[in-house]
């Protein structure tokens, strides 16, 4: 087990315009596990196969443990990788599969048939150790994966969408056994995925990834409570977060000539307000400023799309909100984020918002 | 798995669509075919005047002719060396393509290219080349203290029909090596990079297993090829010799039946040569090929 740290790490392809990664710098803490979470095309992947030696490291440093491996083959960096499309070899049985690393490392065979159990028990794959992977499902190899990089014991498990093959029901149900895995194994991961619902609820650390650079790092509920810039604020969250243009004059956040919020310290001028859509607190008042449009069913809450003004506007309500074409909408003033209206960083609006949010364990 | 059916309206139509494949293959094959299993009853002369039949004879004779039995040996030496060189060469070639990147199309170009030469030319180029009085090979193995001359040493003379049909063959085997490498997902190659595998090992342990079904269709084209497709380049070459040392079954077929003008002999090797070819693609098909699968 061990730190990961990525020191200015750049990634130049030969050819292409711009970086594919520009200058990263992170420090994964021994058993930490980070999402890499960011859009196609952000250099999350790459930065995961830098990690991995899949790739080489164009500028800057990256260090397992307190070694330097700029230079190590893959197989020398003491590093297990799940592959999005399994990556199993198709003409090993699982069993084959597994051991083919540690056979190659020269381990006793004693030793190899013991942690092959171990794992196979512990991701119940245990009756099919001798089949070929063409003879499972998707979860199957999925777990067979999973089980090719435990068996190493390695220093870190590098995770590179791993479930993105899977139907939405099976990934729910894996993205809740890699979580139980780690908090059994206690292994340094670092996990890539496009999915921020899946990003959210793995990682113990997120990093939101944009154009090959690093947009926002912190402990999930951090990032979704105070989003560092429009990006992160309209990445994270689903429904995602309404941006709105908007004005701020004399203390309130004007929209369409109305005040949505009043009491803001914020400079005057033009502004990207951020409203989460189940902040919105709505009222049916003939008058009001927020239109109705339609009205998304969702089971145990509903989306209501709406505008205020010119400007599309998202609210999620529980049931009992009564609904009509005319409504008034209400913010309460801490669920507000401003942001710059032509850069997008986060504005100060001299509120004291709380700026961690730990989930409270009774009798912890 | 669902194949695509196409439905016809009217029930000739399919008839008429594969009556010209179906005219081709029986006018040039199997009557021909027939024609040999007939002929190889019977002894004629060579004009035809007079013919008798004496059942199984011209079988018998061959298989008590060391001729024939030699030519056999002969057969196994050629097609087993040139299979194996040729699909040796071609997989090292395609592994190295491979692991190119920018220049991987020109290279491949030119590899393809002796595929168009054709059979006969290939084997003058060769016997140009290793010519005992001027071939320039031969100039360079004499320098070394090697006296080539494939007119007089059996040797000689089936290294180079060997040499001539397997270079002529590689371009062919390159192309599917080069396809089938290239249908190994990337991953697999990584995963087994991580898994503590080096380059060699990786090839052994992951990339060659997974080319087996390539592998395996080639082996049953290659060894069809230099049975019968070789006929030219040996023609051209060594015409058999010297002696029998480059006789190759399907060419004592054509020294038998064209030169010797021995037909019943000759249409009898040739229904040798056809069981045989049927029988290597039966096993090959039947009980290889169900190993290759993964």
């Amino acid at each position: 087990m061990a730190g990961i740290k990525l020191s200015a790490v750049k990634k130049i392809y030969p050819g292409a315009a711009e970086p594919a990664v520009k200058g990263v710098d992170l420090d994964i803490q021994d058993g930490e596990f980070v999402v890499l979470v960011g859009p196609s095309g952000c250099g999350k992947s790459t930065l995961l196969r830098m990690i991995a030696g899949l790739e080489t490291v164009s500028d800057g440093e990256i260090a397992i443990g307190d070694k330097v491996v700029n230079q190590m083959e893959p197989a020398e960096r003491d590093i297990a990788m799940v592959f999005q499309n399994y990556a199993l070899y198709p003409h090993m049985s699982v069993r084959q599969n597994m051991s083919y690393g540690l056979k190659n490392r020269k381990m006793p065979k004693g030793e190899i048939a013991r942690r092959i159990d171990e794992a196979a028990a512990v991701l119940e794959i245990t009756p099919y150790l001798d089949r070929k992977p063409r003879a499972l499902s998707g979860g199957q190899r999925q777990r067979v994966a999973m089980g090719r990089a435990i068996v190493r014991d390695p220093a870190a498990f590098l995770f590179d969408e791993p479930l993105s093959n899977l139907d939405a029901k099976l990934r729910l149900h894996m993205r809740g056994e890699i979580k139980q895995l780690h908090q059994r194994l206690k292994t340094t991961s670092v996990y890539v995925t496009h999915d921020q619902l899946e990003a959210m609820t793995l990682a113990d650390r997120l990093v939101v990834l944009n154009h090959g650079r690093i947009e926002q790092v912190g402990r999930p509920l951090d990032l979704y409570r105070r989003p560092a810039s429009t990006f992160v604020a309209g990445f994270l969250g689903a429904p995602a977060m309404n941006l709105i243009d908007a004005e701020v004059t004399g203390g309130a956040l004007m929209l369409a000539g109305a005040a949505l919020a009043r009491g803001l310290q914020a400079e005057a001028g033009r502004v990207t307000a951020g409203i989460r859509p189940e902040a919105l607190r709505l009222r049916a008042a003939p008058g009001g400023n927020f239109r109705l449009d339609y009205v998304e069913e969702l089971g145990g809450s509903r989306i209501v799309h709406g505008h205020i003004g010119a400007q599309r506007i998202i609210a999620q309500t529980d049931l009992a909100q009564e609904l009509s074409a005319e409504m008034q909408a209400e913010l309460p003033l801490e669920e507000l984020h401003l942001f710059h209206a032509t850069e997008g960083h986060r504005l100060s609006m001299g509120l004291n918002q709380p700026a961690t949010a730990d989930p409270q364990l009774v009798g912890a | 798995m669902q194949t695509k059916r196409t439905t016809f309206r009217s029930w000739w139509l399919p008839y008429l669509l594969v009556a010209p494949q179906l005219a081709i293959t029986l006018v040039f094959f199997i009557w021909p075919a027939g024609q040999a299993v007939y002929q190889s009853f019977l002894r004629e002369d060579p004009f035809g005047l007079s013919t008798t039949w004496v059942g199984l004879r011209n079988y018998i004779r061959l298989f008590d002719s060391a001729e024939y039995l030699a030519s056999f040996e002969t057969t196994v030496i050629f097609t087993v060396c040139t299979a194996s060189l040729s699909m040796g060469l071609s997989l090292l070639l395609a592994v190295a393509v491979d692991r190119m990147i920018r220049t991987a199309s020109v290279y491949t170009t030119l590899v393809v290219w002796p595929y168009a030469v054709a059979p006969a030319i290939a084997g003058i180029l060769w016997w140009f080349m290793f010519n005992p009085s001027f071939g320039i090979l031969t100039y360079v193995l004499e320098m070394v203290g090697y006296d080539w001359n494939h007119r007089l040493n059996g040797e000689d003379a089936m290294t180079l029909v060997v040499l001539a049909s397997a270079w002529k063959q590689i371009s062919y085997n390159f192309l599917f090596f080069v396809a089938g490498l290239q249908s190994i997902p990337m991953s697999l190659r990584e995963a087994a990079a991580i898994d503590g595998a080096g380059p060699v090992k990786r090839f052994f342990t992951v990339v060659f297993p997974l080319l087996s079904p390539t592998t395996f269709f080639l082996l049953v084209v290659n060894i069809n090829y230099t049975m019968f497709d070789t006929f030219s380049t040996i023609d051209a070459s060594t015409a058999g010799g010297p002696g029998q040392a480059t006789t190759i079954l399907v060419y004592k077929v054509y020294e038998d039946g064209v030169k010797g003008l021995n037909l019943g002999s000759s249409a009898a090797q040739s229904v040798i040569l056809m069981s045989i070819v049927i029988a290597l693609t039966f096993i090959q098909f039947r009980f290889i090929e169900r190993r290759v699968q993964y």
